[in-house]
């Protein structure tokens, strides 16, 4: 078959496969979060345990009233979701799911995904400006912020597995991973950790998660860039947030937790994969049901002050490891 | 510098731990109305009228004194007279507006309204829950009365000569623990 | 309708509404907060979307009535607004209250504190958290342990919230057998809650540094404006009712009044947490030493014009979870006062926010309501 219909092909199944995990994601979340707060989370729908909890939801958002304000600036407004979901689905075209299994393998794959999930914050900023709304104003306001700030310890910490591995092609930094605690979180003593760490807190952070979500900080700016969009539009808001959360969960796994590989048949690489880009997702969760949030000044005063120099002096320092110990695996 | 990470990162650690440790809880929740709750003996529940235990007659009297202390007025009682003892003509009672505060029961001399052990009549028609006598009657049938009735009540309240009713009729509770 | 163009123009000021319905405005509350990017520059407040009239219930209910409906106006520390009024009644009629009644209500109001205080810290820390994040979850805790509590009261009364428990001259109800071994069992397992929430937030980084140095009312403000509670207390003034004016047998008990001097959010968090404790600790006292007798001094009620009080004025207060609940009757010897005025602990607490919220960011705005805990059954009345 031609190549550009195999891509194609490729494509849609890797599109509906992140819209399946986006929306079991939630629920997910949503169990856990009740078990941590000694509750039962969705139970009803889909007896038992809410199995069909996220479609009814996807079905309840599509049924919604579209309702545009009056006075909204109607171009931005209604493309601001598409604008937003666009960079947050893409980023999923450059992960391989296990060798050969993916959209497209870039020899610039790390590079493309930091570059093309920095782009979210245009989309947001739309929503925020379009509203013609003071809260969503000051949420969008915030978001700049809060994003590019942290966008920047984010590219950082994923810089130090391809400065250890020698190339931006996500298969070459996994197969540079092989061998017993080979993966780049044990790599270089406490190079390894810290660097996840500091991966990890980026991400939150630019995922406004608690406790970085002061721009959709519900008891002050209920719901912020979000407030008044309803409907559609809303569901391909939350679809492009937790796709974005799934994919550098995804990504975080891939460069640092050894991507597909792991004990057994190599055909359960895609399911090694998956185990630790959940792992890493749940990890997520759970501080953000354990924390209260802080200040935007507060956030931006962690990045700028703590994390952008502590990702600088890792990255220097995985640079000496390279140094001493031969480039490459 | 490295103190502060190093406390950081402790409570962080500690409060991460009191969520971990939360998860492997039993969840608090009860699954009603599959599983039923169980009420107190006080519980003030729905309000009904009761019959006389020995004689099987209506117990009220018709003496309005439950309408009178109604604090929202939601009673309205008339009285009918007859030659042994007096009735309730009509007993309307407005449940919606009912401050479920248990005055009625506590002054009725003779102990014709109670509170239930139930408050299960969610209706989605507000007219439901204007009780007529007949109504009341049959709630009285339905749902299991509260502990508390008038003359209960005033007996517990009441300085010491309660005391030598408790003797008679064991209807007191017990005074401490 | 005309459209309105928001400007921001960086020096400009924006003028944001806070309105009656907001995840965080604890009640119904309208704050239109003048914005200069941040930083909050002034606050207007408007209160009364809940006023319910009671000052005049007050006269058209007699007294026997109006304790059931007294108990609304803080409805959160029920409790204590109804003491307030049975005890302004006691003390213009010349009722005197049994020992066992003193000891049961000093009982009901030291339990209904640490149930309100469950509710401060979950619902202060879903404002600061996010009612999807950390705050959620602290949230979920606390009402599991209020929930304990409310059990015990409808074991107790027959109801959850809104208990009718006081009346003139003593109390309504007495403990049911097997009551005292549940609520030493309850109390003990709330005890050791409380330790994992201090866990959970003391030391916590992200919770300090929101709540130290925010909200700061200095001891001079704190005396000068008429506030109460915690929040004298946590700006360094030593005052509590319960000690310095003892009612309700409170004279009997041994327990400390916490003070803190920093006067932010941080040092009233730590009054209450240490309140708590001493609820708690106050609570096993009167258990151990609950004496027997009547539990009224005056026989039930039967009539709606049972009680009759002489002609005079006067003031009675108690030590609300919130500060000072005071209630003001003026009597003219029928069965219904005259004239009634309450003292709302929230209403004077929430005459601060306009000295100590300019300067301060949206952020904190939430946070010090928050610790200021206003319940607005109590401001609008």
């Amino acid at each position: 078959m031609s190549p550009i219909l195999y891509h194609t092909l490729v494509a849609f199944v890797v599109l509906n496969a992140v819209v399946g995990m986006v929306t079991y994601a939630t629920l997910l979340e949503r169990k856990f979060a009740a078990r941590m707060q000694s509750r039962i989370g969705p139970y009803y729908v889909g007896w038992p345990h809410g199995w069909l909890q996220p479609i009814a939801d996807a079905i309840k958002l599509m049924l919604k009233e579209d309702i545009v304000p009056r006075s909204a600036d109607r171009w931005v407004y209604n493309l601001a979701p598409i604008a937003f979901l666009v960079p947050c689905v893409l980023i999923f075209a450059t992960i391989p799911f296990a060798p050969g299994l993916g959209v497209a393998d870039l020899n610039i794959g790390v590079l493309f995904f930091l570059a093309v999930s920095a782009l979210e914050v245009v989309g947001l900023f739309m929503g925020g400006w379009g509203s013609n709304n003071k809260y969503a104003l000051l949420s969008a306001m915030r978001a700049v912020n809060q994003i590019i700030s942290y966008d920047l310890p984010f590219i950082f910490a994923a810089l130090v597995p391809v400065v250890l591995s020698g190339s931006l092609q996500m298969s070459a930094i996994v197969e540079a991973q092989r061998g017993l605690f080979g993966w780049h979180v044990f790599a270089g003593g406490l190079l390894g950790p810290l660097t996840f760490l500091a991966y990890l807190v980026a991400t939150i952070a630019a995922e406004n998660r608690v406790p970085f979500d002061i721009l959709e900080a519900e008891s002050e700016l209920v719901a912020g860039f979000r407030v008044e969009y309803s409907g559609m539009k809303f569901a391909l808001i939350q679809l492009g947030e937790y796709a974005h959360m799934i994919g550098t969960s995804f990504l975080g796994a891939l460069l640092f937790l050894g991507g597909w590989l792991g004990p057994g048949p190599a055909v359960l690489g895609p399911l090694w994969f998956l185990l630790k880009a959940v792992f890493i997702f749940l990890v997520v969760t759970w501080v953000r049901w354990s924390f209260v949030r802080i200040r935007v000044d507060q956030i931006l005063a962690v990045s700028w002050k703590l994390l952008l120099p502590a990702t600088l002096v890792l990255l220097l320092l995985a640079a000496f490891v390279v140094a001493w110990g031969g480039s490459g695996a | 510098m490295l103190a502060d990470a190093a406390r950081l990162a402790g409570a962080v650690g500690r409060a991460m731990g009191v969520t971990w440790r939360n998860f492997w809880r039993k969840p608090v929740t009860l699954m009603y109305p599959d599983t039923p709750r169980r009420y107190p003996d006080r519980f003030r529940g729905l309000l009904a009228l009761v019959y006389e235990r020995d004689t099987g007659e209506e117990a009220c009297i018709g003496c309005r004194l439950c309408e009178y202390i109604c604090p929202p007025q939601v009673i309205k009682v008339e009285m009918l007279k007859a030659e042994k003892r007096n009735y309730a003509k009509t007993f309307t009672l407005e449940l919606y507006s009912c401050e479920f505060c248990e005055l009625c029961v506590q002054v009725c001399p003779t102990d014709a309204i109670v509170m239930l052990r139930s408050f299960d009549l969610a209706t989605a028609d507000r007219r439901e829950l204007l009780l007529d006598k007949d109504r009341l009657h049959a709630l009285g049938r339905e749902f299991d009365p509260s502990w508390a009735t008038g003359n209960r009540l005033r007996d517990m309240q009441a300085p010491p000569k309660a005391a030598r009713a408790e003797g008679k009729g064991g209807k007191a509770e017990v005074k401490a623990e | 309708m005309e459209v309105v163009e928001i400007g921001y123009g960086g020096s400009e000021r924006l003028t944001m509404n806070m309105g009656p319905q907001h995840p965080s405005a604890h009640g119904v509350f309208r704050a239109i907060l003048t914005l200069e990017g941040e930083t909050v520059v002034g606050i207007d407040a408007v209160i009364g979307y809940l006023h319910r009239c009671h000052e005049k219930l007050g006269e058209t209910l007699t007294y026997v009535q109006y304790p059931s409906i007294a108990s609304k106006t803080d409805y959160v520390a029920a409790m204590t607004s109804e003491l307030a009024y049975v005890s302004a009644v006691e003390k213009l009629g010349k009722f005197d209250v049994p020992r066992r009644a003193q000891y049961l209500r000093v009982l009901a109001a030291e339990l209904q504190r640490i149930a309100s205080h469950c509710l401060w810290l979950g619902t202060w820390c879903m404002d600061m958290g996010g009612a999807i994040g950390g705050g959620a979850t602290v949230f979920l805790y606390c009402f599991r342990e209020r929930e304990k509590i409310l059990d015990l009261f409808e074991a107790l009364t027959g109801a959850r919230l809104l208990y009718g428990f006081h009346q003139i001259g003593g109390v309504r109800y007495d403990l049911p057998a097997g009551w005292a071994a549940q609520c030493r069992e309850t109390i003990d397992v709330i005890e050791q809650r409380i330790g994992e929430y201090e866990a959970m937030l003391e030391d916590n980084e992200f919770f300090l540094v929101r709540t130290r140095g925010v909200g700061v009312i200095s001891r001079e403000l704190a005396q000068e404006i008429g506030i109460s509670g915690p929040l004298i207390r946590g700006s360094g003034v030593d005052f509590d009712l319960r000690r310095a004016e003892p009612y309700s047998s409170y004279g009997d008990f041994d327990f400390k009044v916490p003070v803190e001097t920093a006067g932010d959010c941080y040092a009233r968090y730590r009054v209450r947490m240490v309140e708590f404790r001493q609820s708690i600790t106050i609570v096993r006292q009167v258990l151990d030493g609950l004496p027997e007798g009547p539990i009224g001094s005056r026989p039930g009620v039967k009539s709606v014009g049972q009680v009759r009080v002489p002609k005079g004025e006067g003031y009675a207060r108690v030590e609300g979870p919130r500060g000072e609940v005071g209630c003001y009757l003026v009597t003219d010897g029928g069965p219904k006062p005259y004239r009634m005025k309450w003292r709302g602990a929230s209403f004077s607490n929430l005459s601060v926010l306009p000295h100590i919220l300019p300067g301060v960011k949206v952020a904190d705005v939430v946070a010090i309501m928050g610790s200021v805990d206003p319940v607005f059954g109590e401001v609008d009345r």
